[in-house]
């Protein structure tokens, strides 16, 4: 950990727009293009969220690979989901995090374990997200989920995931719950229709959490049609679909739409987390094309 | 009631490899509904035993193979046990274990138990309560989350439902969509909005 560096929490408090991205571990114990994508990202976000386990694939320890991160002077975002871990691991790995010197979470339920590479898998799921939050907020007063007092209090910046389609409502009133236990920051999925994210933005207002919006670069009008009929609240407009399909680069299309998505935002919530699956490279073009540059 | 499958005639004879005299008891109670234990599967596995070269000894339908009094009740019901060096139970596992507490030979399990479950109007209803020892089933208008939601998610659905399906199972309805309409309909959605605690499982882990 870099001690001048400010931590997430601090940029989230001082009102500055902020930029996050997302790195996956590595599937094995090699971390050399993790390190690239680190690199190409330096000065450019203000954290990079490392994911747990996503879509419930087996990879490298999101904890192992914060350290690593944060040791090159990254802020890291350390996901964590309630599929793998029962309270006791879940206690462990953050008050480890938390000392290793992460200290800022993500809390999520996460995929099932029947959608991943480990099918036969146990899942757990002792708590689920909003329980996650609550046993959080016990650790960061001194004590554990039972109430025994902790030697040392851990302090996290703490973040939630949320759909932003505001039809949803066991969704809303979920995050609904979530807010009530103390929540940092909202990472949502990704925004393509500028109206759903707006009517989002003005019904959680009330709730005073900063709203970090996810942008996925499209890179085809074929994945455009597949995440609208496969992941949840994701609502790309035949608008979209027709740029990309009528454009001779679809990938910088694709980026030439987010950064418009950025800019459009912009002035709504409090920064982007930027998701540019499998082309983390490309993060960088894309802030560049919405105008921002490195601090 | 026990909602149970039938193991495939393979895999039972498999598991039956070196067993010659083989008695088999059905259950008459949730197999007999469940069609994985009732007299029509039991004569039947008899049949099929025999025609694979087995000798079947005898069979016997208890009304609860889960509830037997003693290895003397099952004599009374067909003496023929005593000749057996292997038995077949077409129950549920715990009317299998109950039938291996009460005989000194091997027992062999011809079904699959899935779940606790029911049957109304003729349509079999799978998991309807995980058995958690603490029943909170009215926070959710009579639907239980532990036992219908793969995550058993108590404070509302995961971010993978979509088009109220489930995540796991897009076939499925996702068990919120089915508690917010129930409580709807009760005019109870005031019920979604306490924060529910997690399980306590001191109860559903001291066996």
């Amino acid at each position: 950990m870099i001690d001048n560096m400010p931590l997430f929490g601090q940029k989230l408090k001082s009102g500055k727009f902020v930029v996050t991205s997302e790195i996956t571990p590595p599937k094995g114990n090699d971390i050399s293009s993790v390190l690239n994508i680190s690199d190409s990202l330096k000065g450019w976000v203000d954290a990079i969220n490392i994911t747990d386990n996503n879509r419930a694939v087996m990879r490298m320890s999101p904890l192992a690979l914060g350290k690593i991160l944060a040791d090159t002077g990254h802020n890291v975002i350390m996901q964590m989901t309630c599929r793998d871990r029962n309270r006791l691991a879940i206690q462990s790995d953050l008050l480890g995090a938390n000392t290793m010197g992460i200290d800022s979470i993500c809390l999520m339920t996460g995929d099932h374990t029947t959608k991943g590479d480990h099918p036969g898998a146990k899942p757990v799921y002792d708590l689920d997200s909003v329980q996650l939050l609550s046993m959080v907020k016990k650790l960061t007063q001194g004590y554990d989920f039972s109430g025994n007092q902790l030697e040392g209090t851990p302090h996290f910046t703490v973040g939630v995931v949320s759909n932003t389609d505001i039809s949803q409502k066991m969704q809303m009133m979920k995050l609904k719950k979530k807010a009530e236990m103390g929540v940092d920051f909202i990472q949502t999925q990704a925004v393509y229709d500028l109206d759903q994210f707006k009517e989002f933005v003005e019904s959680v207002k009330h709730l005073g959490i900063p709203i970090i919006a996810g942008i996925i670069p499209l890179k085809s009008a074929k994945m455009a049609r597949f995440m609208n009929n496969n992941i949840p609240g994701i609502k790309i407009g035949d608008d979209i679909i027709c740029r990309l399909e009528n454009a001779k680069d679809p990938v910088y299309e694709g980026l030439a739409i987010s950064a418009e998505t950025i800019n459009e935002i912009r002035d709504i919530c409090n920064g982007v987390h930027i998701m540019p699956i499998g082309k983390s490279l490309n993060t960088v073009n894309l802030l560049e094309m919405a105008g921002f540059s490195p601090e | 009631m026990i909602i149970s499958s039938s193991k495939s005639f393979d895999e039972i004879l498999e598991s039956l490899k070196g067993e010659n005299n083989i008695f088999v008891i059905g259950c008459d109670v949730c197999a007999a509904k469940m069609h994985t234990g009732g007299e029509p599967e039991v004569k039947d596995m008899c049949a099929r035993l025999e025609k694979a070269g087995k000798n079947v000894v005898g069979w016997a339908l208890p009304i609860g193979t889960c509830s037997i009094h003693s290895y003397d009740s099952l004599v009374e019901k067909n003496t023929n046990i005593k000749k057996a060096d292997a038995i077949l139970v077409m129950a549920c596992g715990s009317g299998t274990s109950i039938i291996a507490k009460l005989v000194d030979v091997s027992v062999y399990p011809a079904n699959n138990t899935d779940s606790l479950g029911g049957i109304y109007q003729g349509n079999v209803f799978h998991a309807q309560c995980a058995m958690c020892g603490n029943c909170t089933i009215a926070d959710f208008g009579g639907i239980c989350p532990t036992a219908q939601c793969p995550k058993g998610l108590l404070n509302g659905p995961c971010g993978g439902s979509m088009g109220g399906k489930c995540e796991v199972n897009s076939d499925m309805d996702c068990v919120w969509e089915l508690i917010y309409q129930r409580l709807e309909k009760l005019g109870r959605l005031d019920l979604l909005e306490k924060v529910i605690e997690p399980k306590d499982n001191v109860e559903d882990n001291s066996v």
